[in-house]
């Protein structure tokens, strides 16, 4: 779905992105992962032609993103991190314009009721709240039915349950075999959402595998336990393989000890910390 | 084509709910009423006055120069302004990933309306002059005129990034019009100083008749639109 080899590109003299190399496979989500100005946009412009004067090469959809033609965008959908909506017309309206722009063509009031806005359909924009814009947003990437949908920060600046619904909505559009291209800082959203995820630190990818892969290869899970120790409370920590080893905490255990037991396992944010240096949020 | 023409359409949709531009639209036509009666009424009036045999009467190709342009300045204002809405509300960003694209994009909303444009103040020009016209160089002084707007629309855009700059940068992008007053009042070669503007040439067309001048017209032109295109492309992306 998604060749890049080598790929170089600078705005100035200095490069900006430097040798990146992933491939991307038919349905599957997969993440750009990194603080802000890391190179994720940048990398998400030259994906969809919007940048083209790169060295390497970039193919999407079979076709090289430099030299691509028209007709290459009716087969991606972008969702853009901030609205791209006329705010004086209304959703129908807008959804009506853009879905005139594509041969091909999605059933608008069925869009609409998937997110919940049927019945604000005939509503002006700009009297949406932000949850409506980034609904009626996402689903203006939806209305030629595209192969690959790209999604700049889906969730940012949603509140818990409109963030559940966006997140909801590009599980579906996985079940529907769509291709994603996730880019977010939201380590949460990379570890549900996303398939595999790519790290990316000024300009390079420092790492890309599975977030669960990426968990298990760095950081063991760990038991935290407290107990009280001459009138004391005291806490101490262990690798999860460890457990049957460590002779204190069976004491504890047989004895009925033990004031709590804790296990966790290290975050996609701390994997990312620990591997680039650099925090995410 | 038909991605072009529907974003031609939203743009058009657009000037029509905005009664500003509109009303900008509009107004080459009130201008043509006021240039092709309100100034031989003011020559008879000031010539009345003053006992002189002509006054403004000079100066009657320059305003049918001003009104030759003034056309395709007008629309191309609007323009200006429907993009700036645009990239207010992200749409701009957002066209150039779709099957219109970034030149298409440019296309619907700036060569489009010079078109359109052209069509009027040739129109215009036709019904309202003050001073004979031979056909093709009515037809030279409204394509270059159109080309000019062109320009003027990418420096409003590509140095604005709002409609209240881009109001005002629209008026400092008057000076671009210098051009036209400098064959009419300046007879040295001084006037070369302002070989650069494109407007010197299209003036220049017109009072000397010398049809090499669209050269340096177009060239000018051109050289002008490379310029101010690749800076507003950067804000596309």
């Amino acid at each position: 779905m998604i060749s890049v080899k080598n790929l170089q590109f600078s705005y100035t003299k200095a490069a900006f992105i430097e040798d990146v190399s992933f491939e991307v496979t038919p349905g599957e989500i997969f993440g750009f992962l990194g603080p802000s100005g890391a190179g994720k946009s940048t990398l998400q412009k030259i994906l969809t032609g919007l940048l083209t004067d790169y060295s390497g090469n970039v193919t999407v959809n079979g076709e090289e993103a430099k030299t691509r033609k028209n007709s290459f965008y009716e087969n991606i959908g972008v969702d853009f991190e901030f609205p791209s909506l006329y705010e004086k017309l209304t959703a129908y309206e807008n959804l009506k314009f853009f879905a005139s722009l594509y041969k091909k063509q999605r059933d608008i009031p069925t869009l609409l009721t998937s997110v919940g806005l049927i019945n604000d359909a005939d509503k002006k924009v700009s009297d949406y709240s932000k949850g409506m814009k980034s609904r009626l947003n996402f689903i203006k990437a939806l209305l030629h039915d595209p192969a690959l949908l790209f999604l700049d920060e889906p969730t940012s600046g949603l509140d818990p349950s409109n963030s559940r619904v966006m997140k909801d909505l590009i599980l579906s559009e996985k079940k529907a075999g769509k291709t994603i291209i996730l880019t977010t800082h939201n380590m949460f959203d990379a570890t549900e959402l996303c398939d595999r995820v790519a790290f990316i630190v000024d300009g390079k990818i420092r790492a890309l595998d599975t977030p669960h892969h990426l968990i298990m290869s760095k950081g063991a899970s760990k038991i935290v336990y407290t107990y009280i120790e001459n009138g004391k409370e005291c806490s101490a920590e262990i690798s999860m393989s460890q457990t049957s080893g460590d002779k204190h905490l069976m004491q504890l255990i047989q004895n009925n000890q033990l004031l709590s037991i804790h296990s966790g396992e290290p975050t996609l944010n701390d994997i990312f910390v620990e591997l680039t240096g650099r925090q995410l949020q | 084509m038909t991605p072009l023409f529907r974003s031609f359409a939203m743009f058009i949709r657009q000037i029509s709910r905005d009664s500003m531009l509109y009303a900008v639209c509009i107004a080459p036509l009130f201008a043509a009423l006021f240039f092709r009666f309100g100034i031989p009424y003011l020559e008879a009036r000031l010539c009345g006055y003053f006992n002189l045999p002509a006054i403004l009467a000079e100066y009657y190709l320059l305003f049918d120069l001003f009104l030759a342009i003034l056309t395709p300045f007008l629309f191309c204002f609007a323009s200006s302004m429907v993009i700036l809405t645009e990239t207010d509300e992200n749409m701009s960003g957002y066209l150039a990933v779709t099957p219109v694209g970034k030149k298409g994009y440019l296309v619907s909303r700036l060569v489009f309306p010079a078109l359109i444009s052209l069509f009027a103040s040739v129109i215009l020009l036709s019904l309202f002059s003050l001073t004979l016209w031979p056909l093709p160089l009515m037809l030279a002084v409204c394509f270059l005129a159109s080309l000019f707007s062109i320009l003027v629309s990418l420096l409003v855009v590509s140095f604005s990034h709002n409609r209240v700059e881009g109001m005002a940068v629209s008026k400092i992008s008057g000076i671009m019009m210098f051009g036209l007053l400098v064959p009419f009042f300046i007879f040295s070669d001084i006037q070369y100083l302002f070989s650069v503007l494109p407007s010197f040439w299209i003036a220049k067309l017109c009072y000397d008749r010398d049809y090499l001048s669209i050269l340096p017209a177009l060239l000018t032109s051109f050289l002008w639109i490379g310029i101010l295109y690749r800076r507003f492309e950067k804000k596309l992306t």
